[in-house]
C-alpha cells in the first residue's frame, strides 16, 4: 500500500504531540509536513525534535508539499471551519479534532462541503481504540449484563486551559461568546467541550440516541477562569437508559506551559470510568488503569504513569484504511452530529434550568 | 500458550512496522526465537515503564528491590525465579553477585545482592488454585522516590474491568490494541519476539541474560539445600542490563 503523505495543521490542540510516535513510525504514513498557527506553536512544536518541517503559512506548505494526501487539524475548535474548508478545496482528506463545531449550521456545511469533494473526514474519538473500551464493547454485544439499564460515566481531567490557552477563551473553544446561565459571570467552552468521549461511547453501546439531558455547573475550581470547570449532567436515552455523566476538569494541575512530568497535582490526571447496570449484571470499568504508580522526580508527589494506552495507533489505522479503500469511519461528521447536538443540551439545560430534549 | 496464535500476531506486526522473518517456539515451557530465549519480563509495558524511572531521573539513588510473583500450583518455580532475577538485574542495573534462599515446597523466599549493593527480595508461590491467574509485583524503593507496578493500598491486582454477568464474575485487563485476543503472556512473547527480529533487542544479550538468570536461580535453590549464601562471580564485558528500544509500544 502507497504511505498517506500527511501534514498536521494548528499544532495548539492538547493532542498534538500524541500523534508524532505515530505519525513517524506508521510504514502507510508518510509525514511529510506541519504548519503551525504562530510562532509560539511552531517554538513548541520544535522542542520535540521530529524532523518534520514546520511552516507559518498553510499555502506556503501546500506550494512545497502540493502532494499532501490528508491532514490531521490539531487546532482550536474556531479554526476547525476554514481549515477544513481550506483541505475540501484541494481534496485533502481531513482527521479532525473531537469538536468540529459547535454552530450547527457550520457543521451542516461541513458535511456538505465533505460530501462534495468526497473525502474522508474522521473525527479524533480515540476512546474506541482503547483495549479496554474494545472489551467493554464486546462483553456488552455478547449480552454479558443483558439489557442495559444505566450507564454512569467520567470523563475527568485536569485543565489544559495553561499549556493550550484557547480552551480557556469561550470564542475559540466554544465559537462564540455566550453567558452559561443568567447571572453567571461564566462562558461556555470550558471542561465540557474537552470531553464528548461518554457522549459518544453511551451510543455505541446502547445502540441508541439521547432522549433528553438536564445538566448543572458547580462552582469553579479555578479562580478567573472565564469558562466552565465543573458540571454534571443526567438524563434519558430514547431506549430508556437512564445516564450520569461527569464531564469536568476536576484534577487540578500545575500551570506548565509545555504538558510534561509533573502537570498533575492529583496523582492521576486523567480518568475515564464506566459502571454500566445490565437487567442480567453489572459491569464497572477502569478505561486508563492499571499502571504504574511513582512518587519521585519532579515534585515527589504520588502520580499514576500511564502504562498500557496506545490509541492513537488504531485511529490512524483506520482513517489510512478508510482513505486507502473508501471506507466511511466509525466516527464521521454524520454520526457525530448527535453527540455535539447532546453536548448542546447540556448547554442549553445549565441555561434554563430545564431538561433539554435532544434532537 | 497458544503459538498459532502468537505467531499470527508476530506476522501481523512485521508486516506492519517491518522486521526480519521469524517465528516462536516453546522449548520446556519457554518460548524462543532460533536460539534465542525471548525475554518477554523486559518487554511488558510496565517494566518498560520502571526501567524509564530509574533512568531518567524520576528516581534517584536505587537501594532496593522488592519483587513477588505468584502462580497456579504445578508452576515451575525455577523458572519463576529466573524471570524475576532477570529483572531485578535488568531494573537494577547490575548484575546478581550473591543470592541466599529458603524454600520449603511450593515457595520459595530469596534475598539476593546486585554488583552495585542494590539489595533484592523476591518472594515466589505457586499456591493458587488451579485456573487462577497469577500476579506479581515489582518494587523500586530509591532515595528519591518509590515506584511500584501495584498501586498504594492494594496487595493484589486490579483490572481494567470486572463483570459480574449472569454466569459469574470476570475481571479483564486488556493491555494491547494491536494484539488484543491474546493472554498476557502471549502478548509480551510476542512482542519480544518483534523487538528480537526488528534488531531493538540483541539475541547475544538475552542470551547472556538468561544464562545469568538461569544460573541465580540454579543457586539460589542450592543456597536453599546448603544453607548458606552463594556468590556468582561476574565477567566484565558485556552489558546484559541495558534498556530495550521500545518506540513502537506506547
Amino acid at each position: 500500500m502507497k504511505p498517506v503523505k500527511i501534514a498536521m495543521m494548528g499544532m495548539t490542540h492538547g493532542h498534538t504531540r500524541k500523534y508524532y510516535q505515530t505519525l513517524i513510525e506508521n510504514k502507510k504514513l508518510d509525514w511529510v509536513a506541519s504548519c503551525a498557527q504562530d510562532e509560539e506553536a511552531k517554538r513548541v512544536y520544535e522542542l520535540y525534535e521530529t524532523g518534520v518541517p514546520c511552516y507559518l503559512d498553510p499555502d506556503e506548505m501546500y506550494r512545497k508539499h502540493p502532494d499532501i494526501e490528508a491532514v490531521v487539524i490539531a487546532s482550536a475548535n474556531d479554526r476547525h471551519f476554514e481549515q477544513m474548508k481550506w483541505c475540501a478545496e484541494k481534496g485533502i482528506h481531513i482527521l479532525s479534532m473531537k469538536i468540529p463545531t459547535f454552530d450547527m449550521n457550520e457543521y451542516d456545511e461541513m458535511i456538505e462541503m465533505c460530501d462534495k469533494a468526497r473525502i474522508v473526514c474522521q473525527i479524533e474519538l480515540e476512546m474506541h481504540y482503547n483495549s479496554v473500551v474494545r472489551r467493554l464493547e464486546k462483553l456488552i454485544k455478547n449480552g454479558a449484563i443483558g439489557k442495559i439499564k444505566s450507564v454512569q460515566a467520567t470523563n475527568i481531567t485536569l485543565s489544559p486551559v495553561w499549556a493550550f490557552p484557547w480552551q480557556g477563551d469561550p470564542k475559540a473553544s466554544f465559537g462564540s461568546v455566550v453567558p452559561l446561565k443568567r447571572g453567571d459571570p461564566r462562558f461556555r467552552g470550558g471542561a465540557l467541550c474537552d470531553h464528548p468521549h461518554i457522549f459518544d461511547l453511551i451510543r455505541h453501546l446502547t445502540g441508541s440516541d439521547f432522549d433528553y439531558i438536564f445538566a448543572e455547573v458547580a462552582p469553579n475550581l479555578r479562580d478567573g477562569l472565564k469558562v466552565e470547570d465543573m458540571l454534571m449532567a443526567v438524563g434519558k436515552m430514547k431506549d430508556g437508559t437512564a445516564f450520569l455523566f461527569d464531564p469536568s476538569w476536576s484534577r487540578l494541575e500545575e500551570k506548565l506551559k509545555v504538558p510534561g512530568p509533573g502537570w498533575e497535582r492529583f496523582p492521576k490526571r486523567m480518568e475515564v470510568n464506566v459502571t454500566i447496570t445490565g437487567d442480567k449484571g453489572m459491569i464497572s470499568c477502569d478505561c486508563f488503569g492499571p499502571n504504574v504508580y511513582h512518587n519521585g522526580a519532579p515534585n515527589d508527589r504520588y502520580t499514576v504513569q500511564y502504562t498500557y494506552f496506545d490509541e492513537w495507533v488504531g485511529l490512524i489505522d483506520e482513517f489510512v484504511d478508510c482513505i486507502r479503500n473508501h471506507k466511511t469511519p466509525l466516527i464521521n461528521l454524520r454520526w457525530h452530529k448527535q453527540t455535539i447536538l447532546a453536548m448542546l443540551g447540556c448547554y442549553e439545560s445549565i441555561q434554563t434550568g430545564k431538561i433539554a430534549k435532544v434532537n | 500458550m497458544n503459538l498459532k496464535r502468537m505467531n499470527k500476531g508476530l506476522d501481523f506486526l512485521r508486516g506492519k512496522y517491518g522486521a526480519k522473518k521469524g517465528e516462536i517456539t516453546i522449548k520446556d515451557g519457554h518460548c524462543y526465537v532460533g536460539a534465542t530465549p525471548l525475554l518477554p519480563g523486559r518487554m511488558e509495558r510496565k517494566i518498560v515503564e520502571l526501567k524509564k524511572m530509574t533512568e531518567n531521573g524520576t528516581l534517584e539513588g536505587v537501594s532496593t528491590l522488592r519483587f513477588a510473583a505468584f502462580s497456579p500450583k504445578g508452576a515451575d518455580l525455577e523458572a519463576m525465579l529466573a524471570k524475576e532475577l532477570d529483572l531485578a538485574a535488568y531494573l537494577g542495573a547490575s548484575d546478581i553477585v550473591r543470592v541466599m534462599a529458603v524454600a520449603n515446597g511450593n515457595a520459595i523466599n530469596v534475598l539476593a545482592k546486585l554488583a552495585n549493593d542494590v539489595n533484592v527480595s523476591v518472594e515466589i508461590g505457586a499456591g493458587l488454585p488451579k485456573g487462577e491467574f497469577g500476579y506479581d509485583r515489582h518494587e523500586i524503593i530509591a532515595k528519591r522516590g518509590v515506584a511500584c507496578d501495584q498501586t498504594v493500598d492494594t496487595h493484589t491486582p486490579h483490572s481494567s474491568i470486572r463483570c459480574w454477568g449472569a454466569n459469574g464474575t470476570d475481571d479483564y485487563t486488556d493491555v494491547d490494541t494491536e494484539l488484543f485476543g491474546l493472554t498476557y503472556e502471549e502478548i509480551w512473547n510476542v512482542r519480544a519476539a518483534f523487538a528480537l527480529l526488528q534488531g531493538r533487542a540483541s539475541a547475544k544479550i538475552w542470551k547472556a541474560a538468561w544464562a545469568k538468570a538461569a544460573k541465580a536461580a540454579a543457586l539460589a535453590f542450592e543456597s536453599d539445600r546448603k544453607k548458606a549464601a552463594k556468590a556468582i562471580a561476574v565477567k566484565q564485558g558485556l552489558n546484559t542490563n541495558e534498556a530495550i528500544k521500545t518506540s513502537e509500544v506506547r
